[in-house]
């Protein structure tokens, strides 16, 4: 099964939910768990968050699990390095590796760490896997956030699809032609691949470009209000 | 309506895209533009509402003659739309209604009167119920619908369409020319770049043909599709109906010089020479 974020945006349980309430509720609560900082209240959140995605939103444990997993893979690099490279006072393991040891300050910065980002990514996750990203900027440009930053999420947010597609379609190509077989012709393939893609996006920002001007863009997306009930 | 008169652009020293190019669409006109790829035909069409500044030559609309600042570009955009060939390309925002309100909006109109241009647009292509979808979401037709909706929500009187058949399926390609025809029984002046030759003579009541940058053959459908040499220079074919009438021909059978183009066309000579026979 592919991982589509966008699409399970788009289609669970919690999608039609005020917006704002999923904004505030995640900042909320990235907030009091940060401040918290205590071992037992990120197990709990993590817990409660999870059972909300899992049991409300009603997200398929499968794609939680892929969101999960891949801030999951840093988390472990970064704090291997917090427990073993980190830190003062007293030593409670030595690696015996050139000196490498693990003290009570860095056991405790890693251990809390994790646990925080532990605690925090289903609250993140519940904003990113039930609200479709119109809506948030949409809730952003109300609360005042300045308009380019608002518009560059948007125009990156619609091209970071094409751009997916794009490289899909290079990639299975450059795979059909065995570009993949080896770790050196793997090297080449995605060395191209970023090349080109690149050029791609320099082509493709022009047709963009034209395309908006033809429809009267004069350096402003406007805001587009639905009528109410619909 | 809209003129073109001796358009000359060049994308870098060595390369001429358009050498020199002159066409008249009159108001309400259904015309179609072949040529092979890399002919200049969108070159052309990007200079029709002033995205490209000709080096030499201009472009009227209504008589008048198009200027390049800010509030003429606006006026004459709103009056001729084009809808890119890949819709990808043109719709950039995160739900179909707000991409086909990004015309309406930029022309300055009150909120309510863009709805109801939003809603009314997305009537006419046949996507009403899709206002909330995501544009990736949606099939290549289905977005191709989308585009012209945002064109349509403008309001323009010239419709300039570069390939729109292009990577739609067969019923796709044959709900689009419905629905092209529609908007022009409508009022719409249009002007479609193809190389589909074979629904030409169904929608086109006149047809320019550029090659390397240069009009070489205007006329109806009959007139283009019966001279060989033009054909042949823009690496086009007669419509398959044509040819197998060309190849009747051969066999003996006499056309009186005249080839049916379209499916009717050549029911009712297929009729007349069996009734002779």
């Amino acid at each position: 099964m592919k991982f589509d974020m966008d699409y399970i945006a788009h289609n669970n349980a919690l999608t039609e939910t005020n917006p704002f309430f999923k904004l505030f509720l995640t900042i909320i609560l990235l907030i009091v768990t940060l401040v918290l900082d205590n071992l037992y209240f990120d197990v709990f959140i993590f817990v409660v968050m999870s059972i909300v995605i899992l049991a409300i939103a009603k997200i398929n444990y499968k794609s939680y699990l892929k969101f999960l997993s891949l801030p999951m893979a840093f988390l472990v690099i970064t704090c291997i390095f917090l427990i073993f490279f980190f830190g003062k006072g007293e030593v409670i393991y030595e690696t015996g590796i050139f000196g490498i040891v693990v003290t009570t300050d860095s056991w405790h910065y890693g251990v809390y760490t994790f646990m925080r980002v532990m605690g925090c990514l289903p609250c993140l996750g519940f904003l990113a896997l039930t609200t479709p990203i119109a809506k948030i900027l949409h809730c952003l440009g109300r609360l005042k956030v300045p308009k380019i930053m608002i518009e560059i999420g948007l125009l990156m947010y619609n091209t970071i699809f094409i751009f997916l597609n794009e490289i899909d379609t290079m990639q299975k190509a450059q795979n059909s032609r065995l570009g993949y077989h080896s770790y050196v012709s793997s090297f080449k393939s995605l060395g191209a691949l970023a090349s080109t893609i690149f050029l791609r996006a320099l082509d493709k920002s022009e047709t963009l470009q034209h395309s908006l001007d033809s429809r009267g863009y004069d350096g402003e997306l406007p805001v587009y209000e639905p009528r109410k009930g619909k | 309506m809209l003129e073109v008169k001796n358009i000359k652009y060049s994308y870098n020293s060595k390369y001429q895209a358009l050498k020199g190019v002159s066409l008249k669409v009159e108001r309400g006109e259904m015309v179609s533009l072949l040529g092979k790829n890399g002919a200049g035909k969108s070159t052309l069409f990007l200079h029709l509402n002033g995205i490209y500044e000709p080096e030499e030559g201009k472009v009227f609309i209504d008589g008048e003659e198009l200027k390049y600042d800010k509030k003429s570009l606006l006026k004459f955009r709103q009056k001729v739309g084009i809808v890119f060939q890949n819709p990808d390309d043109q719709i950039f925002a995160p739900t179909v209604e707000e991409d086909v309100a990004f015309g309406p909006l930029n022309l300055g109109l009150s909120m309510e009167e863009v709805q109801d241009r939003v809603e009314e647009a997305l009537a006419r292509v046949g996507m009403s119920g899709f206002e909330k979808t995501a544009p990736h979401h949606l099939s290549g037709g289905q977005k191709k619908r989308v585009a012209i909706a945002g064109i349509l929500a403008m309001k323009p009187e010239v419709m300039v369409l570069d390939e729109p058949t292009a990577g739609l399926d067969p019923q796709g390609v044959v709900d689009l020319s419905k629905l092209l025809k529609e908007l022009n029984e409508e009022g719409i002046t249009i002007i479609i770049s193809t190389h589909e030759v074979d629904l030409v003579p169904d929608y086109a009541s006149k047809v320019f043909v550029l090659v390397d940058g240069l009009l070489i053959g205007e006329g109806t459908p009959k007139e283009i599709f019966s001279q060989p040499d033009i054909l042949e220079k823009a690496n086009l074919k007669v419509p398959i109906v044509t040819e197998l009438f060309q190849q009747l021909e051969e066999e003996g059978f006499d056309m009186e010089g005249d080839y049916p183009l379209t499916i009717d066309e050549a029911k009712d000579k297929f009729l007349k020479l069996l009734n002779k026979g």
